[in-house]
């Protein structure tokens, strides 16, 4: 039988397993510290970097950045002089004076509100003004360096009930989720590229201002890729401002409304003719002064000759011809057509606003005349762009995108490549012999077409005299890269147009003057030597 | 034996006892001091953050173009004043304008 153990050997036993506990218990600590808790702290950290994304544009330059913020908050029972306290800080803080003596004279409450989303130089200020009983809660603040310049397209932010930061309007809406989700350090890369951008705000404003127009828009769009180079829309806003201004607005013009662009809808109804062989260039129509429809006569806006060639249709831009042109392929080819284009349905990007086209219900023999030169059919100069794209990239479908997409974003085959080259032909002719004169750019052959529409009457029928200019350029045309559309709503003629609001006296001019900036910045090949250093002749 | 195995046992715990203290102390030291870090470097990052901010407006093409025309009195150019380094006319080629002699520098459109 064998001995039990001896105390002495129970002891060494105990004294073994009280040395192993104690080295678990390191052992358990030890993984407690490096592994769950380290996990902790780093969480803590990616929290405080940032709350929202970086939105930056194609070439990395920042559009949109959370800064470090502080609120501010006083204890008035800590001021000597609440008068003299609440002038400081009204100064310093840029908070409003009459308020914060109003709040210091009255409150119970151990701590008033001051300010929100101080900037590190304020609260320098601040502090420098040597008051007790200030305190600082730290948070951030969406800042946009650009302001106006990219305001409508980016949007704003804003707080929820929850007190989280929220997209409100534009990319910051559209974005949303993707802002919130982001890693530290990162950012979202936009489409946009700042300095086509600015240089678009700058003609467009200027034209605006020119033409005393109430609305002016345009965008650029690569017609390859689908991305958006630039989209601007005035009147504006100021997205580092906590309310609008007078004579502000959020409302998007460019992506959110919806128009009767007028002429420049004829691209369509000229490429449905020439994709389907219903029209030769240079067939002679007859024009006369009126074509009868039924009960209704379509007319001109311009004087025209008796009769015209087809390709002089479209660069006089002549409605009586567009009309002939139109009725031989019929309405139900025509909306098949115009659906398959995607004009027909609300179009789909990142920005959230986006209104549904308007279109005849009805689609008849007048309804095909009207529509064939761009009345009683509405949609929104990004779905025109995006259409007219199509057309000119060799016939194939884009999908307009504010994210950076440097590939090749052409998709279904929309119309026959020959079409779209004929109808680069056609576009580079309306510049060279049109209407669309202005908005030639030597070196860059450009290709366009001009849209003069009259305003439809709010709420009633028919009419009023007030004019939607537009000009859709593409260049250079023959390869075409880039789109430029620009709108501008109830422009005034001048004395340099001769009174005349037309689009080829308002828009194409605007459209060729930013294609002459940028172009060379975008590094399109010019056509042709546009310098002679030191002519030959001796 | 059993003695000195029980001593050196009871030696050695204190001794672990003693170093786990001090692994203990020099971490939470070092907590403190990596606490202090991190909020030094957030606190780097949120200047890092608000001057690559501040740079990016004041570097706008916006505040460019004004000060450019305000100060130094430059305007846009036109397009036919730019090229492309291709079409500049090189040595030895056979071009009208390799052979002709420079007289001056002056860009000129040319005519349409």
């Amino acid at each position: 039988m064998k001995e039990g153990a001896t105390i002495f050997q129970r002891r060494i036993v105990i004294g073994a397993a009280m040395c192993v506990a104690a080295f678990a218990l390191v052992v358990v600590r030890l993984v407690d510290v490096t592994v769950f808790h380290a996990a902790q702290h780093r969480s803590v950290a990616a929290a405080i970097a940032s709350y929202r994304t970086d939105l930056v544009d194609r070439n990395g330059e920042i559009l949109a950045r959370d800064i470090p913020v502080q609120d501010l908050y006083a204890r008035p029972h800590a001021f000597w002089d609440a008068s003299y306290a609440a002038h400081a800080l009204s100064q310093a803080a840029g908070a409003d004076e009459a308020r914060l003596k109003r709040m210091f004279a009255e409150t119970r409450k151990p701590y008033v509100f001051v300010a929100r989303a101080l900037t590190p130089d304020a609260q320098d200020r601040v502090m420098h003004a040597g008051l007790p009983g200030l305190e600082f809660q730290p948070g951030y603040k969406r800042y946009y360096p650009d302001g106006r310049a990219t305001a409508q397209v980016l949007g704003r932010t804003g707080l929820d009930d929850d007190g989280e930061t929220i997209g409100l309007s534009g990319l910051e809406m559209g974005l949303d989720q993707q802002l919130r989700d982001g890693e530290p350090g990162q950012s979202v890369a936009l489409s946009i590229d700042m300095r086509v951008q600015y240089i678009l705000a700058h003609e467009v404003e200027a034209s605006r201002n020119e033409f005393s127009a109430k609305q002016a828009g345009g965008l650029v769009l690569d017609v390859r890729t689908g991305e958006v180079l630039g989209m601007v829309s005035l009147p504006d806003f100021d997205p580092n401002a906590r309310t609008l201004g007078t004579g502000d607005t959020e409302h998007n013009l460019v992506g959110q409304d919806v128009f009767e662009l007028g002429s420049v809808f004829k691209i369509f109804s000229f490429t449905l003719a020439t994709e389907d062989h219903k029209m030769r260039p240079d067939e002679i129509l007859p024009i006369g002064n009126g074509y009868k429809i039924g009960r209704f006569t379509i007319h001109e806006a311009e004087h025209m000759p008796a009769t015209l060639a087809a390709r002089d249709v479209l660069a006089l831009s002549s409605n009586i011809g567009t009309t002939q042109i139109a009725l031989r392929s019929g309405p139900e080819r025509q909306r098949q057509f115009l659906e398959r284009m995607g004009l027909l349905n609300a179009i789909h990007t990142e920005l959230p606003e986006a209104r549904r086209p308007q279109f005849p219900a009805h689609w008849g023999q007048v309804e095909t005349a009207t529509v064939s030169f761009g009345h009683g059919i509405s949609v929104s100069p990004l779905a025109f762009a995006a259409a007219a794209a199509a057309i000119v990239n060799g016939g194939r479908k884009i999908v307009p995108t504010f994210l950076k997409h440097p590939e090749d974003g052409r998709g279904e085959q929309l119309i026959k490549p020959e079409t779209s080259e004929k109808m680069r032909d056609l576009l580079r002719y309306v510049v060279t012999n049109g209407t669309g004169k202005k908005a030639d750019v030597p070196g860059y052959d450009v290709g366009g077409k001009t849209g003069s529409a009259q305003k439809a009457r709010i709420g009633g029928h028919g009419y009023e005299h007030k004019l939607v200019t537009s000009f859709c350029a593409v260049f250079p045309v023959h390869d075409p890269r880039y789109l430029v559309f620009v709108v501008l709503d109830e422009p005034h003629g001048t004395k340099q147009t001769f009174g005349f609001a037309l689009a080829g006296y308002t828009a194409a001019p605007l459209a060729g003057r930013v294609i002459s900036r940028i172009a060379p910045i975008l590094g399109v090949p010019q056509h042709q030597d546009p310098i002679v250093v030191a002519r030959g002749t001796p | 034996m059993i003695r000195v195995f029980n001593f050196f046992c009871i030696a050695l715990m204190g001794l672990s006892i003693l170093a786990l203290y001090d692994v203990s102390e020099k971490t939470r030291l070092t907590r403190v001091d990596l606490d202090k870090t991190r909020h030094a470097i957030a606190q780097e990052q949120g200047q890092i953050s608000v001057l690559e901010t501040d740079w990016a407006r004041v570097a706008s093409p916006e505040r460019v173009a004004t000060l450019a025309q305000s100060k130094l009195g430059l305007d846009n150019s036109s397009a036919v004043q730019l090229s492309s380094f291709e079409q500049l006319p090189r040595n030895g080629e056979d071009s009208p304008l390799s052979q002709s002699p420079l007289r001056n520098a002056n860009a000129e459109a040319p005519a349409q």
